[in-house]
């Protein structure tokens, strides 16, 4: 029987640049993808009969949950706040940074109790699972798309739910980390049927990107 | 026109033409098989007071029920699936009898979601339940029938998933887990993580048989050596043992069923539904990007009715079944048989009879009177345009 084309949605920018590296280091590449110039959406590996696109992040686990591409690669961050139905099979170990409750060192105070405050966000799910489920403290939730770090020095909400990294940006406006909400890093993720209809091909690509994360780690 | 008049709410469509005639025929031809196995179709209501679908029964969250009130202020709630109320028939009206009950059913579900922006909120569902048979003869003719039906619909690729929940909840027992490290688990072995449930069990002090125990939800096993390899492991787990031989017994009737090599095992497989006791099941297909049926055995649900009976079923959702066929370009062959009676005024009486006769024979007749304005040529374009067979002209010259 004539093999079916393996579809990889890749979440654009860095995630996608250092995913495309592990795969190569499993001896899985596309030269189509490496050239810059180039106004293709999608790009074909006939050889190993792979398909790779490039999408946004939080449209990855949609391509996934609905089978439109049968494996991603995409942050934590993104499979928390989209919450869809899909297998979160493989922690990569790259892109590695923190979901964090930040703000003034004066709004330590108010995460103590449980006042109702305003926390502003990329992440509404993620900042409501945290605040509602775990902290049990009434929020009142602000979405943003960027820049989250404005919102409490022009006086927006009181906290801040965001990705930290180095956190040099939080330090340079006067904020601080007050609470890890949870770590975060890039992840494989698979849609429930391809797992099952394309088992042997994906099990085994999981144990190669397995191998290659785990080497990774040994050289530090 | 009034065009604002003619949305339907999202989530809802009109399923009409030849898209219907293959719905329907789909929907004949898995009913008329689950007839052949002996079950016999029930109805239930299309809503419900809100607890028979409720926390500890239900399928679906609460939020994503439709909820409305009758008169006297009960909740009510159209249903989101059919399960629980064959579960509340069963109990109600088969109450005396201890030989096993078999029972068919299809009908129209409701789940507002709306989260899942292109996915349907009204869908049609058709299954069977077998009640009062605890035997593994059961599970077997229960997946044989889902086969049969995949094979009906005119599948050639697919594969059943088989698991078993006594087996997690052996290792969660065996491993004495706390309620947080079950959870956990439960979450690394639905996302179907293994290397995590290796690490998270790697921090677990275990005895080496119940280590490898451990390692094993997450494959696929067929052959003997493996299934003898996993038994010797359990040996002195008994709940793990039962749901293994259990599952090889199941392998064997399979074989007696000429199905076996539709179904794969993966004894770890989790299901999300609470009421699940022994065999689950999903069954997954090309062109559809979730298991197109799903089932298993749910001894403890009629127990939340008030009786205790072993029960086991599945449920297919037509649609998706619909959406994957016509992915595959496996083709539901329509046969047109219509004929179109056309006549002048003066043939009235003579069209009138001869449509009469010929219906009274079995075959489909459309009566049409002729305008004069229009040519014989407009009526071959409308049997055309309207899947009309053959056309007949009852008049002058």
């Amino acid at each position: 029987m004539e093999q079916r084309y393996l579809t990889i949605a890749l979440g654009k920018g860095r995630l996608a640049s250092q995913a495309m590296e592990l795969f190569e280091q499993i001896g899985v590449t596309c030269e189509e993808m490496k050239d810059k110039r180039t106004r293709k959406l999608i790009f074909v590996n006939e050889e190993s009969k792979l398909r790779f696109f490039l999408s946004k992040g939080p449209d990855v686990p949609t391509y996934v949950e609905y089978g439109a591409a049968d494996i991603g690669i995409v942050g934590r961050d993104t499979i928390l706040e989209e919450g869809r139905n899909i297998y979160e099979v493989l922690d990569l170990g790259f892109g590695k940074c923190r979901m964090c409750i930040c703000g003034p060192e004066s709004a330590r105070e108010l995460l103590a109790h449980h006042e109702l405050i305003r926390v502003a966000t990329k992440y509404p799910q993620i900042a409501k699972d945290y605040f509602y489920n775990k902290k049990h403290q009434t929020v009142e939730i602000i979405k943003l798309n960027g820049s989250i770090e404005l919102a409490p020095i022009v006086g927006l909400s009181e906290v801040i739910c965001d990705i930290v990294e180095t956190g040099s940006t939080l330090r340079e406006n006067g904020l601080l980390v007050l609470e890890e909400v949870c770590p975060l890093s890039a992840r494989m993720v698979v849609n429930q049927v391809s797992m099952k209809m394309e088992h042997e091909r994906i099990t085994h690509m999981i144990r190669g990107l397995k191998e290659a994360v785990w080497q990774n780690s040994q050289k530090g | 026109m009034q065009r604002e008049l003619l949305h339907t709410p999202e989530g809802v469509r009109d399923i009409y033409h030849e898209e219907y005639e293959k719905k329907l025929i789909l929907q004949d031809r898995l009913n008329g098989l689950l007839r052949r196995y002996g079950y016999h179709p029930i109805q239930t209501p299309t809503f419900e007071f809100f607890d028979i679908f409720g926390r500890e029964i239900g399928t679906t969250p609460s939020r994503d029920l439709y909820k409305f009130f009758d008169k006297e202020g009960n909740t009510l709630v159209l249903r989101p699936d059919l399960t629980p109320s064959i579960a509340r028939c069963v109990t109600k009206y088969f109450d005396e009898e201890d030989l096993p009950v078999r029972l068919c059913y299809m009908g129209n579900t409701f789940i507002n979601n709306s989260r899942y922006q292109g996915r349907l909120k009204e869908t049609t569902q058709l299954g069977a339940e077998l009640i009062g048979d605890p035997s593994v003869d059961a599970d077997a003719e229960i997946i044989s029938m889902v086969v049969a039906c995949l094979k009906a619909a005119g599948l050639k690729e697919f594969q059943i998933s088989v698991g078993h929940a006594g087996f997690f909840r052996g290792l969660t027992e065996a491993a004495g887990l706390t309620a947080e490290q079950e959870e956990e688990l439960r979450n690394l072995l639905s996302n179907k993580n293994f290397f995590g449930v290796e690490e998270f069990v790697e921090t677990l002090p275990l005895e080496e048989n119940l280590r490898r125990l451990f390692q094993m939800p997450g494959r696929l096993y067929a052959s003997a050596a493996e299934w003898q390899e996993m038994k010797e492991c359990a040996a002195a787990y008994p709940q793990i043992l039962d749901a293994l031989e259990e599952l090889e017994l199941l392998l064997a009737l399979l074989k007696a069923y000429d199905v076996s090599r539709y179904v794969s095992f993966e004894p770890g497989m989790i299901s999300s539904y609470h009421y699940y006791t022994g065999i689950i099941f999903s069954g997954y297909t090309y062109g559809s990007g979730e298991p197109i049926v799903k089932g298993g055995r749910y001894d403890r649900l009629l127990s939340y009715f008030g009786r205790d009976a072993a029960a086991l079923g599945f449920a297919f959702v037509i649609d998706q079944l619909m959406a994957a066929l016509a992915r595959q370009q496996i083709a539901i062959p329509v046969t047109y048989e219509t004929l179109l009676l056309v006549y002048q005024a003066a043939y009235r009486t003579e069209a009138i009879r001869k449509a009469r006769r010929m219906r009274e024979h079995g075959r489909h007749v459309e009566l049409l009177l002729w305008d004069a304005a229009r040519t014989k040529e407009d009526y071959a374009a409308y049997a055309k345009k309207h899947h009309i067979a053959e056309v007949e002209f009852m008049a002058e010259g």
